[in-house]
């Protein structure tokens, strides 16, 4: 029986191809995941570690927390005298003062802006310094500067050359050296510029202060004993902590930044997956459909049900076996492509050999099999079923279970019902996905049902032109629960995409009508790099404020705070020019308010958290520990939006929380009488020595703002086109079958004189109904499930549906020609066909 | 069934319908080619009814689909009217079938999905055409297929099936009808029924049919049978009998080792 098996499966090569492929999608999409994961993990890991490698003890300012948001929290620098008395500890083999600081480096007049970090640090030779020099020689003198060795090759930076670096001060520097980093040639996505600590001191106005100190222990002296003899010398103003978990804590950091993306791919792995399992049950029960007679041959010869059931699912395991295997192998090689997808999407990952566990290994494998088997289980069962009898007799048409149908029209109600239930009273918001899945899996199981009455209302128009149409429409219609899988499997990839459309489009509009709505500033001064905290150098605020042009200039700084387990942010802000550029509306208390050093909240978070006007708030910073605001102010939540966060307080209150120098934006209301294009030209004059800073209207602040999502949401709408790929090539499978099937039929057509041309379009108009169809349930299910989401998210902050409907024609345009592309192969196969033979054919 | 000795005398005219000329049909390449026909040459009258009968093998239906322009042949001229099939392209060819010929086979002549009106009209429908109401409403009375034109293929008997093949075939008017065995599938009883009718057809309208059979019966009820023997023509039987089909169809097997049955 196995080897019958074995034969029976290769024989169905071309059928089998388009089932893998289905498997191998989904198995690709998990493994690259993982893959990408695994490797950026251990890339992180290894920059950390290297970055510590030969230093034991690591002495810095102590914080509450290291780092919020895979953003390192800032410290105060450590004073001039504390490297000197941790060198005098007994222990201590050496002590090397270190500072570390942003600083964009400048080539040529042109600032070269990476995506990761400009990293400007003092040059500390080995064991304490991590950079090694390539070529050249370490910076000796305050004028001189190394850079790394990619940033070089990548920017024709040679020795001799000279470079503007601009951190707090800016200077221009010749480069003597080039280094590497461990075993490359610098940090992945950054640029790096190693100067002389005195110099460092003075880019980053630090003074006689360093940023840390690296101990390195002498011989025979346990880490952890010197640890606490540091600690008792230095007091508990400074954290002494062992190098190697500072490399852990900051690579946790990083990889913290990367989980969205692996929770993405691992999503788009399971609607690949699901889309897969539909193409694969569809595929056996035809399989096993046309094999009836052969079937019930064997079970007359003697097998018993069993074996037939075992043979159809040991088809299904070498299936699932190859199709891992396949989608193992394409998933190592599409990690690289998925992290160039990334980067030009703007997420930058970092870059090096990838890593393959056991663990992606197994993963690939289960999945791949557990699908394959699990989906063909329903077709082998029916299989099992085939009567001796059958091969003397024609098949009789599959109807549709009662049970199906009663649990179908279950589960596609208590979809409703639950999205329902999270809009009318306050369910959780993920009872939305419960629904969604409720959703999709009553269609599957009532499709078969609903299929033949959709299809004829979605083909009406193709009836009406003409007997290929109207015959398309029939034969779609006659396999109702083929044709229900093949639409099932698009219209999921397709309702992932809408939703996504409209959600996106839902959130970048209602932000920017807050935005709108709120911010009345002539101008906007932010940094091109949208960094977490902005990045702006509090240098263009001076500068801004100082125009003749200006008449108000108001800026606004973000921080992090813990708040309990969770990392939260708050915005901070001028509250005597704020009013000026911004038309703030509060319910309760008001801006002035803020002076005292007290906090306003956004309206539902004073309602989630039960606090009003007068209670007080917890928050715990970095720099300060945990201290209690009182809270002064309610603010709309469009408006909280508007400021990016829903925790606001004074520009004067978080100089006292933070050591942070960095604003967000500077907003700008320009002098009465003054001509637009005048400003604007002396506005950017002003921003001549700041690259990155960047004078935005309105639009391009809230292109700011939704960047994030833009990225997310391009990046993930690419990766779904995959799943819609394989859902065509689903119909194309599909298709190609069906005319197997229907070869007398065909054949009689052309007999008595149905051209090969409308034949093909018989066939193609199959196609493009079948798409039609699939386009239909899901722009309808992802636009629904998105409204639904952004009434949900409407609770939090007014957030409008805003239905993006020419991206969605779009998506409906695609998917048909793409259903007509997925017909042409098997119009042309059915066009080919010998007349005389398929009239021949039983 | 008995022979049917009542019928009227055979139409006077001498037009010819459709004629092969020398043609050779040769299947596969090499050791494995087999000539199906070779060197056929046969003349169709125009309104009669002419039966193909020959051994398997003997090429009958090579010829039936090389004259009806369902296959190409490799020598030789095929003259539908005055159309010379073998200058055709395959659409023009599809074309000449949808608006000139006419269609019974064994089995499976309906498209599943249509009902029987619309497999009736299917021809014309094709062609973009509406079908003359009197002569479908005429044709569906004569078929007795009146009160079943609402139902699909799957809804009817194998007789009532052939019965529409029948008025499909017949629904475009055309120059001639190919019946390929269309008694094969059917009883004793229904095959009378669609003779009777096929017979009624050419003497009523004039139509010209050529039907291929192996069976002596079928045969009889046609104006004259064409005996086919290894791809050539051998011999033709007016007024055929099915004592005088049967000893002719004995000599034309004893050659060959294969019978006719």
């Amino acid at each position: 029986m196995w080897r019958l098996t074995l034969r029976t499966t290769l024989a169905r090569r071309a059928r089998l191809a388009l089932t893998l492929l289905a498997v191998v999608l989904g198995v690709t999409f998990a493994t690259g995941g993982l893959v990408l994961t695994d490797t950026s993990a251990r890339l992180l890991d290894d920059q950390f570690r290297t970055a510590t490698a030969g230093v034991d003890l690591t002495v810095r300012d102590a914080v509450a927390f290291d780092s919020a948001m895979g953003v390192e929290v800032a410290r105060d620098p450590l004073p001039a005298d504390l490297p000197a008395r941790i060198a005098a500890v007994s222990g201590v083999a050496a002590a090397q003062p270190l500072v570390r600081g942003q600083g964009l480096l400048e080539v040529a007049g042109t600032p070269v802006v990476p995506s990761g970090a400009s990293v400007l640090a003092s040059w500390a030779p080995a064991p304490t310094g991590s950079f090694t020099i390539r070529s050249g020689r370490p910076p000796a003198a305050d004028d001189e500067v190394v850079v790394d060795e990619d940033t070089a090759r990548g920017h024709r930076v040679r020795l001799g050359d000279t470079v503007t670096v601009r951190a707090t001060e800016t200077a221009r520097l010749r480069v003597v050296g080039l280094a590497g980093f461990g075993d490359r040639g610098g940090l992945p996505n950054s640029t790096v510029a190693l100067v002389t600590l005195p110099s460092a001191q003075r880019l980053l106005r630090l003074g006689a202060g360093v940023s840390e100190v690296a101990v390195v222990a002498a011989p025979g002296v346990a880490p952890d004993d010197l640890r606490d003899r540091i600690s008792a010398a230095v007091g508990a103003d400074y954290e002494v902590a062992a190098s190697r978990d500072i490399a852990a804590a900051g690579a946790a950091a990083a990889r913290d930044q990367l989980s969205w993306l692996q929770l993405v791919l691992l999503a788009l792995a399971g609607a690949a997956l699901l889309v897969g399992a539909f193409l694969i049950a569809n595929t056996f029960s035809i399989v096993v459909t046309q094999r009836t007679r052969e079937l019930a041959l064997l079970r007359a010869a003697g097998a018993t049900g069993g074996q037939v059931l075992r043979s159809v699912l040991g088809e299904a395991l070498l299936v699932g076996l190859t199709a891992s295997a396949v989608g193992l192998a394409l998933g190592v090689a599409a990690a690289t492509g998925i992290r160039g997808l990334a980067r030009a999407f703007g997420v930058p990952l970092p870059e090096g050999g990838l890593v393959l566990t056991g663990r992606t290994v197994l993963v690939a494998f289960a999945v791949g099999v557990l699908v394959t088997v699990a989906s063909a289980v329903g077709p082998a069962r029916r299989a099992s079923a085939v009567a001796p009898v059958a091969a003397l007799r024609q098949a009789a048409a599959a109807r549709t279970g009662r049970f199906r149908v009663v649990a179908g029209a279950l589960a596609a109600v208590a979809g409703p019902a639950a999205t329902a239930a999270v809009l009318a009273a306050d369910a959780p918001v993920p009872l939305l996905g419960v629904a969604a899945l409720g959703a999709v899996g009553g269609l599957a199981l009532l499709g078969p049902a609903l299929t033949p009455t959709l299809v004829r209302l979605v083909g009406r128009p193709l009836a009406a032109a003409g007997v290929s149409g109207r015959l398309a429409t029939d034969s779609a219609a006659r396999t109702p629960r083929r044709t229900a899988a093949t639409a099932l499997a698009l219209a999921l990839g397709l309702a992932l995409i809408s939703y996504m459309a409209v959600l996106g489009t839902s959130v970048n509009s209602s932000v920017r009508q807050s935005y709108a709505e709120v911010i009345t500033a002539d101008h906007v001064v932010e940094s091109a790099r949208n960094e977490m905290l902005g990045g702006l150098s509090p240098a263009v605020y001076d500068r801004v404020s100082r125009l003749p042009e200006v008449a108000v200039a108001s800026r606004l700084r973000y921080g992090h705070w813990r708040d309990g387990d969770a990392t939260r942010a708050l915005t901070a802000v001028d509250p005597a020019t704020l009013p000026q550029v911004a038309n703030l509306h509060f319910t309760a208390g008001n801006l002035a308010a803020l002076d005292g050093g007290g906090i306003v909240l956004a309206e539902h978070v004073a309602r989630d958290r039960s606090l009003t006007v007068g209670d007080e708030l917890p928050m715990t910073f970095s720099r300060t520990g945990t201290r209690t605001l009182p809270v002064v102010g309610l603010l709309r939540d469009g408006d909280a939006r508007a400021l990016s966060t829903d925790y606001v307080i004074a520009l004067d209150t978080f100089a006292r929380l933070y050591s942070e120098e960095t604003d967000a934006s500077v907003l700008i209301r320009t002098a009465d009488g003054t001509d637009r294009a005048a400003a604007e030209r002396s506005i950017k004059a002003a921003l001549a020595d700041t690259p990155t800073a960047q004078l935005r209207d309105q639009a391009a602040a809230v292109a700011g703002r939704t960047q994030m999502i833009d990225q997310v949401l391009g990046l993930v709408t690419v990766l779904l086109m995959l799943a819609v790929l394989i859902a065509l090539l689903g119909i194309t499978n599909t298709l190609a079958l069906s005319i197997t099937e229907r070869t007398a039929e065909i054949g009689l057509l052309r007999a008595v004189g149905m051209t090969r041309q409308q034949l093909g379009w018989m066939i193609r108009a199959e196609a493009v109904l079948v798409a039609a169809l699939a386009s239909v349930l899901g722009i309808v299910l992802g636009a629904g499930f998105a409204a639904a989401t952004v009434r949900a998210l409407g609770r939090d902050a007014p957030t409008v549906l805003a239905v993006p409907t020419g991206r969605l024609l779009l998506v409906l345009a695609v998917a048909l020609v793409a259903g007509l592309l997925a017909g042409l192969l098997p119009a042309r196969r059915a066009a080919r066909l010998d007349v005389l033979a398929a009239i021949g054919t039983p | 069934m008995t022979t049917n000795t009542l019928k009227p005398p055979p139409p006077t005219s001498t037009a010819v319908a459709v004629q092969a000329r020398d043609v050779v049909r040769t299947y596969g390449r090499g050791a494995a080619a087999v000539r199906a026909l070779n060197g056929a040459t046969v003349s169709i009258p125009a309104g009669r009814f002419t039966a193909i009968m020959g051994p398997s093998g003997s090429g009958k239906s090579t010829l039936m689909h090389a004259l009806a322009g369902l296959d190409t042949v490799d020598a030789g001229q095929i003259l539908l009217g005055g159309t010379d099939l073998c200058q055709l392209n395959e659409r023009q060819r599809t074309l000449l079938r949808r608006d000139r010929v006419g269609f019974v086979f064994q089995s499976f002549n309906l498209v599943p999905t249509l009902t029987a009106r619309e497999n009736i009209v299917l021809p014309l429908t094709l062609a973009g055409r509406r079908p003359d109401p009197e002569r479908l409403a005429h044709l569906v009375a004569t078929l007795g297929l009146t009160d079943r034109l609402r139902h699909r293929p799957g809804e009817l008997s194998g007789g009532q099936q052939q019965r529409v093949a029948v008025a499909r075939a017949l629904i475009t008017r055309p120059e001639i009808v190919f019946a390929d065995e269309p008694t094969g599938n059917l009883d004793s009883s229904a095959a009378e029924a669609l003779l009777g009718f096929l017979r009624q057809a050419v003497d009523d309208l004039g139509q010209t049919i050529v039907m291929v059979t192996h069976d002596p019966h079928a045969a009889a009820y046609a104006d004259r049978v064409v005996f086919l023997a290894d791809g050539r023509i051998d011999g033709e039987l007016d007024a055929p009998t099915v004592p005088a089909v049967l000893s002719r169809m004995a000599r034309l097997a004893a050659p060959a080792t294969t019978g006719a049955n």
